[in-house]
């Protein structure tokens, strides 16, 4: 008795031992970072200033997070004109410039809702529009990416000759700069010497209209998500590789001797042994794609109209480049609150799957 | 424990060792050693060094160490070495830059130190001034043109401007149209736009609007954006900015820089840094031409890289030596010999190959006496031209004009109201008897 638990002890101390660099290394360059953000949050420091910062309470939270909203009646309707063939509103910018009780508000999106337009407002549109697109961004992203990276595993997986060099050449994007990566695709993406537009417009006979493919509000964000995909790929595809690697090759001949085919074969024995893997390999995914920074800031600088802002890159442009360093902690303190509280909706709902009865 | 405790040590004086690196103590047998800053240049380099030799045997009191970092991470490498109390005596500094570290504490003034007779005859946009003092200096200074085809111009028919009449607004887009009717090119005009830089979209396009009779900021207290940044005259350039693209005059994005020189674009507005390539390009056919005037007369950016001493300095008297000793007109008609920037003075500009008088570059030289203006020197600027070029390119983009530039307004509004002690006010901070420039 004695004995086990002074093993025990024993063992608590060595995992202390062995995860102390790694808890401290944590501890320094995370949780520190991360409790003195929290503490600026609450102040208007700004980066570099010879004022000291002073406390303003949850003023930038309330900068970030304000909403409201603007119900504006048709122009026309008052001025008792003829029925117009579509109704004319006041610009509901200057209403809001006008009206001091909207001070600090700007228009985030706005409907119709009979006769009236409902205009949301924000006091940080810019924000909201990035957590938005960060979502987009990742609803596309890790979807594509997976699937892209589970075929190219397949793919050089099936014992065909000169398979490892497929490997290194489909891993090969990943090892490589993103600055890089993303000057290139700019080059690709381009309306009129890009790679892809005239590739378009060679296979449809010169009947495809060239696409401005990172100047186009509703074509900016799905350009980044394909490079974003081809460049990431090459990393899951190594890990679907190790799992594809440890799954019994006697299941497959005893599978084959039943006559399944390569179909069923995929979905009864593959997909059920790499179920552990797709399930890292998608929170893998999904963090990395929270994070979209770099192809932004290079490619488009969140252009064009903002349809490409990430979270990160507004962070960055009002914590470092403007100098904003209490706002931009505020951006990412509310961010991790976010992802805290996706993670723990995605375990709960993990754990329900897991659990639940036969 | 002892192990441990003989580490910390060692860590100690290694930190000790490290953050005295800088300003050692004057050798009473050597000169005394002055530590420079400057960003990582390519071409300029060889330029830079052989002038810190020149003044390093010129005198034997002072000497100069000059260590290039790459431009990048330049401004966050002051910034972090002023708050790290390491700042260098002398460093280099983008004017408009200059407001933001002063009221930063990063820097001292000079002109108490550099001798008037040296500061006068420089052009005004190559000092960095902050209330009412003199905190740096340029040997350099850069111009913005259009630059054109001579044979194409007169093939149009259109009237060839000169610095007394610049094209006006209307004969620009004359231009600009009969060029893109001609077909001759993919787009009529390159504007730089594809550089998503916040820097040079200002450097670039708020020249325009002040050439519209509007301005970044209202100037006098520099305290408010509010009827100047959203003003007609700036919508008025705004829509005219808008229309370009909405025309199909100016490609959002050139897939590249050399629009110009590979005939996709038939003009080209951007810096005097681009005249060797198109030089050597078109030849004699490169017509470098004054920016249109949008109604207030033209004007074009100023202020660029200048000298500066840091705060913390324990020699500023070696550092203003040096600052004296590199914008003497044999110095400033050196590097722009041997690097082709232009030269802040009549003097120096006489002595270059260049921008004498009858120099092929001369029209650069007076284009930044007639025309330049510095950009709003405030601690603001940051936030003043993230916010301008933000709206300027929703404006390329296509939304309302107006909005955008409300949005811009009430970014900096919101700024100045955070930043009290942005403001300048009339009187503070100017030492009793200080001399006035």
């Amino acid at each position: 008795m004695s004995r086990t638990i002074a093993r025990s002890q024993h063992g608590g101390r060595l995992a202390l031992l062995f995860g102390g660099p790694a808890l401290l290394g944590i501890a320094v360059f995370l949780v520190l970072p991360f409790l003195l953000a929290l503490g600026l949050t609450l102040t208007d420091q700004r980066l570099v200033s010879p004022e000291p910062g002073e406390f303003v309470g949850l003023r930038n939270y309330e900068r970030l997070l304000s909403v409201s909203y603007l119900v504006q009646e048709p122009e026309s309707k008052v001025r008792g004109e003829l029925r117009p063939t579509a109704p004319v509103y006041s610009r509901a910018r200057a209403v809001i410039r006008a009206n001091p009780a909207y001070a600090g508000y700007r228009p985030l999106a706005d409907f119709r809702l009979g006769e009236s337009r409902v205009t949301v407002l924000a006091k940080d549109p810019a924000f909201l529009r990035a957590l938005f697109n960060t979502f987009t961004f990742a609803v596309l992203v890790v979807p594509l990416q997976c699937l892209v990276a589970l075929g190219l595993a397949l793919l050089v997986n099936t014992g065909l000759k000169g398979q490892t060099a497929y490997r290194a050449i489909y891993f090969s994007p990943v090892v490589m700069s993103m600055v890089v990566v993303s000057v290139v695709w700019v080059f690709l993406f381009d309306r009129d010497l890009g790679l892809f537009n005239k590739l378009l417009s060679v296979a449809s006979l010169g009947a495809f209209q060239p696409i401005d493919w990172l100047g186009n509000s509703s074509t900016a964000m799905p350009a980044i998500v394909i490079m974003s995909a081809w460049q990431g790929a090459g990393f899951q595809m190594l890990i679907f590789l190790a799992g594809l690697q440890g799954i019994a090759q006697e299941l497959y001949d005893a599978a084959r001797i039943d006559g399944a085919n390569a179909w069923q074969r995929f979905r009864h024995i593959t997909l059920p042994g790499l179920k552990q893997t797709i399930a890292f390999v998608l929170v893998v995914t999904t963090i990395g794609a929270l994070g979209l920074f770099t192809q932004v800031d290079v490619m488009t600088q969140g252009g064009p109209n903002e349809a490409t802002s990430t979270v990160m890159f507004r962070a960055i442009q009002r914590g470092v480049r403007e100098e904003d360093v209490a706002y931009g902690s505020t951006i990412s303190v509310v961010y991790f609150a976010l992802i805290v509280m996706l993670v723990l909706v995605q375990r709960w709902t993990s754990r329900r799957l897991e659990g639940r009865p036969q | 424990m002892r192990k441990l405790r003989r580490l910390a040590l060692g860590v100690g004086l290694a930190v000790i060792a490290l953050t005295s690196g800088c300003d050692r103590p004057a050798d009473t047998s050597g000169p005394v050693e002055l530590t420079l800053w400057k960003q990582l240049t390519k071409l300029e380099e060889p330029a830079y060094q052989a002038a810190f030799a020149r003044f390093n045997a010129a005198q034997n009191r002072w000497h100069v160490t000059a260590q290039s970092i790459p431009q990048g991470n330049y401004t966050q490498s002051i910034v972090a070495a002023s708050l790290a109390g390491r700042l260098p005596c002398i460093v280099m500094v983008d004017h408009p830059k200059v407001a933001s570290f002063v009221w930063a504490g990063h820097l001292r003034p000079i002109d108490d130190l550099v001798p008037a007779a040296t500061l006068a005859p420089i052009s005004p946009t190559a000092l960095g001034r902050y209330r009412a003092r003199i905190y740096s200096a340029g040997q350099f200074d850069a111009a913005l043109a259009i630059f054109a085809r001579r044979s194409e111009l007169e093939k149009l028919g259109v009237r060839i401007p000169t610095l007394d009449a610049p094209w006006t607004l209307a004969e620009f887009d004359t231009v600009l149209e009969r060029m893109r009717a001609s077909g001759t090119h993919r787009y009529p005009l390159d504007l730089s736009t594809r550089d998503l830089n916040p820097d040079w979209w200002t450097y670039g396009f708020s020249p325009m609007l002040q050439s519209s009779g509007a301005d970044l900021i209202d100037r006098t207290a520099m305290a408010r954006a509010e009827g100047t940044l959203n003003s007609p005259a700036a919508r008025k350039f705004a829509l005219w900015f808008q229309s370009l693209f909405r025309r199909d005059l100016v490609s959002r994005r050139e897939p590249d820089d050399n629009a110009f020189v590979s005939g996709r674009a038939g003009l080209a507005y951007t810096g005097n840094w681009w005249e060797p390539t198109y030089r050597k390009a078109l030849g004699n056919d490169l017509l470098i031409l004054p920016p249109p005037d949008f109604g207030a007369g033209p004007v074009i950016g100023g202020g660029s890289w200048q000298w500066g001493i840091g705060s913390q300095c324990k020699h500023p008297r070696g550092a203003a030596e040096f600052i004296d000793f590199m914008l003497q007109p044999r110095e400033i008609a050196a590097l722009s010999d041997q690097a082709g920037m232009v030269p802040v003075s009549e003097e120096a500009a006489a002595l270059t190959s260049e921008y004498r008088q009858g120099g092929k570059n001369r029209v650069f030289f007076d284009l930044m006496r007639r025309f330049a203006r510095s950009r709003p020197e405030t601690p603001a600027f940051p936030v003043i031209s993230g916010a301008f070029t933000n709206a300027l390119r929703r404006v390329m983009e296509g939304e309302i004009v107006e909005d955008a530039l409300d949005d811009a307004v009430d970014d900096i509004d919101q700024t100045l109201a955070d930043n009290p002690s942005y403001q300048i006010q009339p009187g503070a901070n100017v030492r009793p008897g200080a001399r006035q420039p």
